[in-house]
C-alpha cells in the first residue's frame, strides 16, 4: 500500500515538475511549481517526517510560492510575456541539463538505499530543536544574520524603489482593462 | 522491480482488511467534520445576520421556519440555481480552482482540533505549526481567483487579502509560541489537558478542586496572547473591521467578484469555516478548550461518555461566544485603512507578542527550572509550586503591562509631538 501511495505521490510530483518547465504561461507555471512543493511535503508524510513535511508546506507553499506569485504580477510586462524557452542556444540548455543528470545520477548512485526504519536516527521536532540549540548553535546563528541582512537589503530596495516608481503588473491590467473598456464602447 | 508485487499485494482480498479498515475509519471521521462544517456555517450565517439586525434595530431572516432558521438552506438551494458565470478574457481552469484551493485547506484545519475529551481526528505532534502551514495555503486559493478573473478589482483584492495575511500570520503565530513554550509541544490535542484545575494556579495547590477553568487567559503570558491572537484572527477570517481585501465600497467584492452560484458559495463557506476554526482555536488554546466544570468530575465518575459530550458542549459554547463577539465587533466597528491595518500589526501587535515570548520564556523559568537551573542565583527551589506560579505571574505582568503602556505611548509620541507645533499648551 506504502508503494502504491508513494508511486502515487511520485507521479504527481514529476508530472507537475514537467508542467512547471513546459507551461508557456508564467503565472501558470508557477500554480505547477506550488503542486509540486505541495506533493513532495505529502512524500515527507509519508516518510512519517511529520514536521518537515509540515514546515515544507509552510515555507514553500505558504511563503516561498506566494512571494513568487507577488514577484510576477509586480514585474514588467515585457519580462514575463517574453517566452523565456527562446531566450538561449539550445545545446547550453542540453549541455546543462546533461551535466545535472551525470552529478545527480552520480549521487544518487553512491548512495546506500537499503536503509531499515530502525537503523535511522529518529528525528522529532523536540529532537531537531535540541540539535538546533546545542550541536548547530552557530549555523542557527549566522542564517538569523544571513535574514537580517536580507531584510535591511529589502528595506533599502523598497526606499530607492519609491524614487523611480515602475510600472508593475497590477497597473498594467488596469490599463489594459480601460482601453479594452474604451473599444469595446467604441464598437458597439 | 518491486512494483507487481505491491499491485499483487492489493489484489489479494485476504491482505486487504488492514489498509482498508485504517481507510473506512478516517473516511468516517472526516464525513462526519465536514457535515458538521457545513451546517455550522449555515447557522453561523444566520447568527450573524440575526445578530447584525438586532444591533442595527432590524429583525433579520425570520420568515423561513422557526425564527428564520431555515433561512440559509433556502439562500443555498438558491445559489444552485444560479448561473455559472465565467468571464471570457479569465483563465478558465484557475477561476474554476481557485475556490476549492481556498476551502480545502480550511477544511483540513478542522483534523486537528481537539473537539473534546478524547474527541480529536488526528493528533499531531506539531499541530500548531500544522495549523499555521495549512492555513496559509488557502492564500493561493485567493492569489488564483485574483488572477484567473483578469479583474482589476479581483487582482487588488487578492493583493490586499495576501497582504493581509502575511502580515497578520507573524503576530498570530508568535502569539501562539509563547503558548507553546508554556506547554511544552506543539500538540494541540493536549493544550486543553494542561488548563485543567482553577484559575492561574491550574492543578498545582494540593486539594484544590478540579474545575476545568486553568484557563491560559487568567495567566498574564495567555491574557496579552489571547488578545493578539484574537485580533489576528480577525485580521486573518477577514472579518471588520479587517475586511480590507473585500470591502465593498471600494473594490465590488475583491477577489470574489467574478463568482458567481456555487462558486462563489464555496468562497462564502470558506469563510465561514475559517472564522468558526480560528474561534475553536482560540477557545482551545486560551479559554480551556474542552475544559469546564463538571468535566473532571464526570470522568473521575466513571462516565466517560458523559464527561466527553459535556466538554464538547463547553468547547462548542465557547466557540459561538467568540464568533458572536466576532459579529458584534463586525457590526460595531468600522473598516480600517490599508495603512492603518500594516501599521497596527507591525508597529503594535509584533512588538507585543515578541515581549509576551520573553515574559512566556520567563513564566516557564520561574515555574519549572530548579535553582541549578538559575545559576544559584535566586533560591527558586525553596517556594512551593503555587508559590512560584504566582511570583511568575506577578513578574510576568509587570512586564506584559509596561510593555503595552511602552507600544501605546511610542506610538503616539509622533502624533502628540505633531499636536504640541500646532497648538502649543
Amino acid at each position: 500500500m506504502v508503494t502504491v501511495i508513494f508511486i502515487a505521490i511520485a507521479s504527481l510530483i514529476i508530472a507537475s515538475a514537467v508542467l512547471v518547465v513546459v507551461s508557456r504561461e508564467i503565472v501558470r507555471a508557477a500554480l505547477w511549481l506550488i503542486a509540486t512543493f505541495f506533493a513532495v511535503g505529502a512524500l515527507y508524510l509519508l516518510l512519517e517526517a511529520e514536521f518537515i513535511g509540515v514546515a515544507q508546506v509552510l515555507i514553500y507553499v505558504g511563503a516561498v510560492s506566494i512571494l513568487i506569485l507577488f514577484a510576477i504580477m509586480l514585474t514588467r510586462q515585457h519580462e514575463w510575456q517574453e517566452p523565456a524557452w527562446r531566450a538561449g542556444p539550445w545545446w547550453i540548455a542540453l549541455a546543462g541539463a546533461i551535466g545535472l543528470a551525470a552529478v545527480l545520477i552520480t549521487t544518487l548512485g553512491a548512495f546506500p538505499w537499503q536503509l531499515h526504519a530502525n537503523d535511522l536516527p529518529v528525528s522529532r521536532a523536540p529532537q531537531l530543536g535540541t540539535a538546533l540549540m546545542r550541536e548547530y548553535l552557530l549555523p542557527f546563528q549566522l542564517a538569523a544574520v544571513v535574514l537580517l541582512v536580507a531584510l535591511i537589503g529589502a528595506v533599502v530596495i523598497a526606499l530607492e524603489e519609491r524614487r523611480r516608481r515602475i510600472p508593475t503588473l497590477a497597473d498594467d491590467v488596469a490599463a489594459q482593462r480601460a482601453t479594452t473598456d474604451r473599444t469595446e464602447d467604441g464598437t458597439s | 522491480m518491486r512494483y507487481p508485487i505491491a499491485v499483487s499485494q492489493i489484489l489479494v482480498i485476504e491482505q486487504a482488511p488492514g489498509w482498508l479498515v485504517a481507510a473506512l475509519n478516517h473516511a468516517i471521521i472526516a464525513g462526519i467534520l465536514l457535515i458538521a462544517g457545513a451546517t455550522t456555517m449555515m447557522l453561523q450565517v444566520w447568527v450573524e445576520r440575526r445578530v447584525i439586525a438586532r444591533m442595527q434595530d432590524r429583525l433579520g431572516p425570520n420568515r423561513v421556519g422557526p425564527e428564520g432558521i431555515l433561512q440559509s438552506i433556502a439562500d443555498g438551494i438558491k445559489m444552485f440555481t444560479k448561473e455559472d458565470i465565467v468571464p471570457r478574457a479569465a483563465d478558465r481552469w484557475v477561476h474554476l480552482l481557485a475556490p476549492i484551493v481556498a476551502l480545502a485547506p480550511i477544511a483540513m484545519m478542522l483534523a486537528v482540533l481537539p473537539w473534546g475529551r478524547g474527541l480529536v481526528a488526528v493528533d499531531l505532534e506539531v499541530g500548531v505549526l500544522y495549523i499555521a502551514a495549512v492555513s496559509s495555503i488557502s492564500g493561493v486559493g485567493l492569489m488564483m481567483a485574483g488572477w484567473g478573473s483578469r479583474n482589476t478589482f479581483a487582482l487588488l483584492g487578492a493583493m490586499r487579502s495576501i497582504a493581509q495575511l502575511i502580515a497578520y500570520e507573524i503576530p498570530l503565530i508568535i502569539a501562539l509560541l509563547g503558548i507553546v513554550l508554556l506547554t511544552g509541544g506543539m500538540s494541540l490535542a493536549r493544550m486543553p489537558e494542561l488548563q485543567s484545575g482553577i484559575p492561574l494556579f491550574g492543578s498545582s495547590i494540593p486539594g484544590a478542586p478540579d474545575l476545568g477553568l486553568g484557563w491560559f487567559i487568567f495567566t498574564p503570558v495567555g491574557l496579552l496572547g489571547g488578545i493578539i491572537f484574537f485580533i489576528c484572527a480577525l485580521a486573518e477570517g477577514e472579518r471588520t473591521p479587517f475586511d480590507i481585501p473585500e470591502a465593498d465600497s471600494e473594490i465590488v467584492a475583491g477577489y470574489m467578484t467574478e463568482y458567481s452560484g456555487m462558486k462563489f458559495a464555496v468562497f462564502y463557506i470558506a469563510q465561514y469555516l475559517l472564522n468558526f476554526a480560528l474561534a475553536v482555536l482560540t477557545a482551545v488554546v486560551f479559554l480551556g478548550g474542552w475544559q469546564g466544570p463538571g468535566v473532571a468530575w464526570l470522568a473521575d465518575a466513571g462516565l466517560g461518555a458523559a464527561a466527553s459530550l459535556l466538554s464538547l458542549l463547553w468547547l462548542l459554547l465557547k466557540a459561538w461566544a467568540i464568533f458572536v463577539l466576532m459579529v458584534i465587533i463586525r457590526a460595531a466597528v468600522p473598516r480600517l485603512r490599508v495603512d492603518q491595518l500594516m501599521a497596527f500589526a507591525w508597529k503594535y501587535l509584533l512588538p507585543l507578542a515578541l515581549v509576551n515570548v520573553a515574559s512566556a520564556a520567563l513564566w516557564v523559568g520561574l515555574t519549572q527550572w530548579s535553582s541549578i537551573e538559575w545559576g544559584n542565583l535566586i533560591p527558586i527551589d525553596a517556594l512551593t509550586p503555587w508559590q512560584r506560579i504566582g511570583v511568575a505571574a506577578i513578574v510576568t505582568a509587570v512586564l506584559n503591562i509596561s510593555a503595552t503602556r511602552w507600544v501605546l505611548r511610542i506610538n503616539r509620541a509622533p502624533a502628540a509631538a505633531a499636536v504640541a507645533t500646532i497648538a502649543p499648551a
